[in-house]
């Protein structure tokens, strides 16, 4: 148990890959709180499942006020929080030259905005009266790798590389980590209507592990970036793609 | 509480904030370039004061964030005008500007920023609470 009573705050939490964290933290031991915005359902199974040190609060993280009241309860219930990981994201692909602003404001308030919005609830916590924080985000291997149909996605996605950067350099002096895991092609819902319109392609041709990540691969790095062995990691960003981003095609 | 009271328990205060050795402490230390703070030292030291003396510090009250920035009316050619030197004694007021004024660089304000400015503002801070009270 690598993470035994640390205080955990998931965003997205209750479905795909933060479903995924929240049990990979839980299962080492720290106490997790998660956000989800509508899976109510989802969000009770998933605490009904890891049981008393594991709780569900509703909020839509691109809302303004959201983060500041999670980050208030935590703090009121658990006393502390030792490890943010904003994974909540949304994807609304389009082709650009029909985006509608629409699709383009809700994919940066989410992904962006949120991850600014917890970041910034959590960070005086850690950073001033704790002396000590993980902080981790959940990007993605289209910041850099990027696809037609998801300029406002892959916008978010390198803003928050970019971010993750800047708030690292701030933040290293006062014990606090910063660093963002990039996932590739994960099998979860967000993923499923890709899935459905290539069928093996991406795992035969384009990963040369030949499988879909799942998120207990994305899990498995956050873990690692929350525990003491990686105390000495900050600013990076770490990609979990099976070697989709190296870009080869297999023959 | 006396300034020296005051005083000790501001050294404290920075000894643990920026982790630096007591004896580096003295009421004319800079904070910046005697005892090594960054920016967010600043934001560090605000915390530990207000929890350490039971008060509120408002943002931009004890270090104001850029005075300066980007108003040619406050600066020229490196130097605060005296323009610039009313607004400095306004946000302020608590900071002896004397050695300041005779040669007032733009480089010689983070030099204002002492051990001694911090507990004059905590006992203006203090005083003006227990009149309040009163």
């Amino acid at each position: 148990m690598q993470l035994k009573d640390q205080i955990a705050l998931v965003t997205g939490g209750s479905r795909g890959i933060g479903r995924g964290i929240v049990r990979a933290l839980a299962a080492e031991g720290a106490k997790v709180a998660f956000v989800y915005r509508g899976s109510r359902e989802a969000a009770d199974a998933l605490v009904a499942e890891i049981g008393n040190n594991c709780q569900a609060i509703q909020a839509d993280v691109a809302q303004a006020d959201s983060a500041q009241r999670v980050v208030d309860k935590v703090i009121a219930d658990w006393g502390r929080i030792d490890i943010l990981v904003n994974n909540a994201g949304v994807i609304r692909d389009g082709l650009f030259v029909r985006m509608e602003p629409g699709d383009w404001q809700t994919v940066i308030d989410t992904n962006l905005g949120g991850t600014f919005a917890f970041c910034r609830a959590a960070a005086a916590q850690m950073a001033l009266k704790q002396r000590s924080g993980r902080i981790i985000n959940i990007s993605s291997v289209a910041a850099e790798h990027v696809n037609a149909g998801q300029c406002n996605y892959a916008a978010s996605k390198g803003a928050v590389n970019a971010f993750t950067r800047a708030l690292a350099v701030e933040l290293g002096s006062r014990n606090v980590t910063v660093n963002a895991v990039a996932p590739g092609f994960v099998e979860t819902d967000m993923t499923e209507a890709v899935r459905n319109k290539t069928g093996d392609f991406i795992q035969k041709k384009l990963i040369p592990v030949r499988r879909l990540g799942k998120p207990e691969d994305i899990a498995a790095a956050v873990v690692f970036l929350a525990s003491p062995g990686a105390s000495y990691i900050t600013g990076q960003v770490i990609t979990v793609d099976g070697g989709l981003s190296l870009g080869a095609v297999s023959a | 509480m006396t300034r020296d009271d005051i005083f000790q328990k501001v050294a404290a205060t920075l000894v643990e904030a920026l982790n630096v050795d007591e004896d580096q402490v003295t009421p004319e230390s800079t904070l910046q370039g005697d005892l090594g703070a960054e920016s967010i030292d600043f934001l560090d030291i605000v915390f530990r004061l207000e929890r350490e003396f039971g008060i509120k510090i408002p943002r931009n009250e004890l270090f104001p964030e850029s005075i300066f920035q980007g108003d040619p009316e406050f600066v020229k050619d490196g130097r605060v005008t005296p323009k610039g030197l009313a607004e400095l004694r306004a946000k302020m007021p608590y900071a002896d500007l004397t050695e300041f004024e005779a040669n007032p660089t733009l480089e010689g304000i983070s030099d204002l920023f002492t051990v001694n400015l911090i507990v004059s503002y905590i006992e203006s801070k203090l005083a003006s609470g227990a009149k309040a009270a009163a």
